[in-house]
């Protein structure tokens, strides 16, 4: 499929740089607030306030998990990897605290505007990904659930083939998923049956 | 005591764009006599001129050696975005910078560039605005096959998008090439509401010639129905399409006997007035300090005197009015008017403004 580029509104957006001062911290700067966003330098802690930045530029060279006040890998925000040494190590490192897109050092004239984009990009696409997971999870979860509430429906005389159909048009008519619908009738007998009990 | 300053000049004088690079050279070049003889500037301009004949290839080796066979620091030059590109690792080499004086498609902030002529903030949004307005949203864009013309009809598209609007068809065609048969055909099927033309040199006079013949066939084909949009047809290419440009309306921060740059007035084109503008602006950076000649680009836009010029420390563009005006008999007469705006090459600003004045208004 073709991916549209969709351009994120970049005018007065925050970008955090966790570098120590530096010349590749001037070339960023320069950059950045060429291209219309707001920039601030941390070192070499990320404070929690730096959590609202839109974009995270980190120093792969002599970073370590204890700079970012999140789990590694958890960033709330696209991140752009500045990347000096090639050592595997240090890659190995950066693959785990997770980068959307990177830069090579020194930087020059330019890079920064499609590092942006890309790591815009990568990270909504990354997290509507995670939703999309989050929701097979769920329904595969639920799977159990159907075949409960579809043998419910088909002991009061159904075959199998209306049970599920009778359950569709419950959903519908309820306005909520297939699996929602097969919970809601599973969860109704188990109190009917307590309250028999009762 | 005059310093004498050399001064490279880059411009093809043959190939596809040659009438392009003619103007822009005569521009530097007028500014150049023009500051020679300015008793009041304490420098001359001693001019190291290559030309690298429309071959996107020779820019970069014609520019390092500018940089290195003389004393100059400063290039004015270059048309195409491509050969625009292709400088940039010779201006790092050879610790130069260059003055570009043609319109571009935006979205670059060279440390190494001062950019004087339009950005799409300043040509192609202001365009599309008076377009809509005039003539319809549903447009037919074409271009020449490289970064110009693919990175403003982007553009256009997602500007007509988001207004809701419709792209009917999008065609381009390789630098040089004159068949322009199917482009015309399927406007003709389509019938859009525009043309946004971004074609070059002989694609663009052969694609003309053919549309006005279209216009004479068809009316809605004629100027006032349908008419051809250009970002970068000056005065200085209309003797080569003659009265087939006719009717077609171009962007641009001037024309000729439409109002006068803030440097001068009497220019052929706006080609020849951004490059004259590039040349004094620098004369008058470099009249400020002794030893000035040896300032890097983002020294001398750090002074006070860059901001008075109008040129952005931030993204060494430019502050430049707009006119939209229409071609008539080897003329462009003026159509709309808009006050002067600074460069905005990642169109971010504009977007910032815009919320500002939302929020004041709430």
């Amino acid at each position: 499929m073709r991916r549209v580029l969709r351009i994120p509104d970049l005018g007065g957006a925050c970008a955090a740089i966790l570098h120590r001062p530096h010349d590749v911290v001037t070339a960023l700067t320069r950059q950045l607030e060429a291209i219309g966003l707001v920039v601030n330098v941390y070192w070499p802690e990320l404070p929690v306030s730096g959590r609202g930045a839109d974009y995270l530029f980190l120093d792969v060279d002599i970073g370590y998990d204890e700079q970012f006040p999140w789990p590694s890998g958890k960033a709330p925000m696209p991140t752009i990897a500045l990347i000096g040494s090639e050592a595997p190590g240090r890659i190995e490192w950066l693959m785990n605290i997770g980068a959307d897109a990177q830069i090579l050092k020194p930087v020059g004239h330019a890079g920064v505007y499609s590092a942006l984009l890309i790591a815009r990009a990568t990270f909504d696409a990354r997290a509507s990904l995670a939703d999309e997971i989050d929701s097979l999870r769920r329904r595969l979860g639920q799977r159990q659930t159907v075949v409960r509430a579809v043998t419910l429906l088909a002991a009061r005389g159904k075959t199998e083939e209306e049970a599920y159909a009778q359950l569709r048009g419950m959903a519908m008519a309820w306005r909520i998923s297939f699996e929602d619908a097969a919970e809601r009738i599973v969860a109704d007998h188990n109190g009917n049956k307590e309250s028999d009990n009762g | 005591m005059s310093r004498k300053i050399d001064l490279g000049l880059l411009y093809s004088r043959s190939g596809n764009y040659a009438l392009i690079g003619e103007s822009c050279r005569i521009g530097a070049l007028k500014a150049v006599a023009d500051v020679n003889a300015d008793p009041t500037l304490d420098l001359t301009f001693n001019v190291v001129e290559r030309d690298p004949e429309g071959n996107v290839d020779a820019y970069a080796p014609l520019c390092e050696d500018i940089l290195r066979s003389s004393d100059a620091r400063h290039v004015v030059g270059c048309v195409t975005s491509s050969s625009r590109k292709e400088v940039i690792p010779a201006l790092e080499r050879a610790d130069g910078a260059l003055w570009y004086s043609a319109p571009y498609e935006g979205f670059e902030t060279s440390d190494r560039i001062v950019y004087t002529h339009a950005c799409p903030n300043q040509h192609l949004l202001p365009l599309l605005d008076f377009a809509f307005e005039r003539f319809g949203m549903r447009g037919y864009l074409i271009g020449s096959n490289y970064i110009w013309g693919w990175e403003m009809n982007r553009l256009a598209r997602d500007v007509l998008q988001r207004a809701g609007g419709a792209v009917l068809g999008e065609r381009y065609l390789p630098l040089g090439s004159v068949e322009i048969g199917r482009m015309i055909d399927e406007i003709r099927d389509l019938r859009p509401d525009f043309v946004l033309n971004q074609l070059i040199g002989p694609s663009q006079y052969a694609f003309l010639q053919a549309y006005g013949e279209l216009g004479r066939v068809e009316s809605h084909f004629l100027p006032e129905n349908c008419p051809v949009l250009s970002c970068n047809l000056t005065e200085c290419e209309l003797p080569a399409i003659g009265a087939a440009a006719d009717g077609l309306i171009s962007a641009g921060p001037w024309f000729r006997d439409c109002g006068d740059s803030p440097f001068g007035r009497g220019f052929g084109s706006s080609f020849e007035a951004s490059s004259y503008s590039a040349v004094i602006m620098l004369a008058r950076l470099l009249n400020c300090q002794k030893g000035s000649d040896a300032l890097s680009l983002p020294q001398l836009l750090a002074m006070p005197m860059a901001r008075t010029l109008g040129i952005s420390p931030t993204t060494h563009h430019t502050t430049l009015p707009v006119v939209i005006a229409q071609a008539k008999g080897g003329a462009f007469q003026v159509l709309h008017r808009e006050s002067p705006i600074a460069g905005d090459p990642y169109l971010t600003r504009r977007r910032a403004q815009r919320r500002m004045s939302l929020r004041l208004v709430q």
